[in-house]
């Protein structure tokens, strides 16, 4: 919703500078650029409240919304720990539908950079949840994670994974 | 710190550059730049865009078996340093180069082999059936040198006869 939003903006900044400054130029250079070019410059952001995230481990829940990002201004990244509402769950689980969980973010859309300077991106927003204190309360996680979570000190979550990206 | 292949054009990835994706089944896609980044996005096969070295080896453009290629294999040992090791590596990886670099040449110059022959021969041919667009075919007809030699005719002997019967 925010990308979408922020395309449109866009749009409408350029038309905005063309009848101020050059009309045949700008918008000449809008129309060449194909309809397909914007939608695949889709921005990938934080994940903020009201993000829905998959939640990959076998707590109960299927998809969570956040509620907060407990770090960060913007928003949360990878490896990050938000609080989150449970929206869909799975009848016979460890978590109901309504509830309020921590969560830790293993899988983001928008690249976080490596210390070593390369970019690492996953195709969708994953959570697995934790209690207070860290541990997580499902006992298996699917799909791969990323090793910035040992900097975070989510070793348990690490020792589950199936592939550590 | 591993040099890595990207995944569409297949050059190297110095650290520091790039970005890695990993998609749900674990499997990791790496690109040099967001040039070969967006063509993926785009869902672009590799084996069918002209740069890359997939289709430039799919389609016998470059070398595809050759024995400078085994020493770059995927080693998953860490080997324990040693400097002798480390020097003779590193002399070894400029030579092996050099000879990866001649072979390629080689490889090219033996793909354009008979380029020039059958340059001359196009050239003649159009020559042959264009030139009327160069001079018109009344021009050519006059002008010694863009015709082919005609035979010489003496006529000399019998004007100077008639000359002389005129006066």
């Amino acid at each position: 919703m925010a990308a979408s939003s922020a395309s449109k903006l866009f749009r409408a900044g350029r038309s905005l500078l063309g009848g101020l400054k050059d009309p045949n130029g700008s918008i000449g250079l809008s129309k060449d650029l194909p309809r397909s070019y914007l939608f695949s410059q889709q921005q990938r952001t934080f994940i903020q409240m009201r993000t829905n995230l998959k939640v990959v481990d076998n707590s109960g829940a299927k998809r969570v919304m956040c509620i907060q990002a407990l770090k960060g201004k913007r928003g949360a990244r990878l490896g990050d720990t938000i609080v989150a509402s449970v929206k869909e769950a799975q009848p016979g689980g460890k978590v109901k539908k309504g509830q309020v969980v921590y969560g830790v973010v293993v899988r983001a859309a928008m690249q976080r950079g490596r210390s070593d300077g390369s970019e690492i991106k996953f195709d969708d927003n994953a959570v697995v949840l934790v209690n207070k204190q860290g541990e997580p309360i499902g006992t298996r996680v699917f799909g791969p994670v990323p090793h910035e979570l040992r900097k975070k000190k989510h070793v348990k979550i690490l020792s589950l994974a199936q592939h550590i990206a | 710190m591993r040099l890595e292949k990207c995944w569409f054009c297949s050059s190297t990835i110095y650290p520091g550059h790039g970005i890695q994706f990993v998609r749900n089944d674990a499997k990791i896609f790496r690109f040099c730049r967001s040039k070969c980044h967006k063509n993926f996005k785009m869902k672009r096969n590799p084996r069918k865009v002209k740069w890359t070295k997939a289709y430039r080896r799919l389609h016998g453009k470059d070398m595809t078996q050759d024995s400078t290629f085994e020493f770059e294999r995927k080693r998953n040992k860490p080997e324990r340093y040693d400097r002798n090791l480390a020097e003779n590596t590193l002399k070894a990886i400029k030579k092996i180069d050099k000879v990866r670099v001649d072979r390629e040449a080689r490889h090219h110059a033996m793909r354009m082999k008979g380029k020039k022959a059958m340059e001359r021969k196009e050239a003649a041919k159009e020559l042959e059936q264009s030139i009327h667009m160069v001079k018109a075919p009344a021009a050519l007809q006059q002008e010694a040198s863009l015709t082919l030699p005609k035979i010489k005719v003496k006529v000399s002997q019998e004007q100077s006869q008639e000359n002389r019967m005129e006066e």
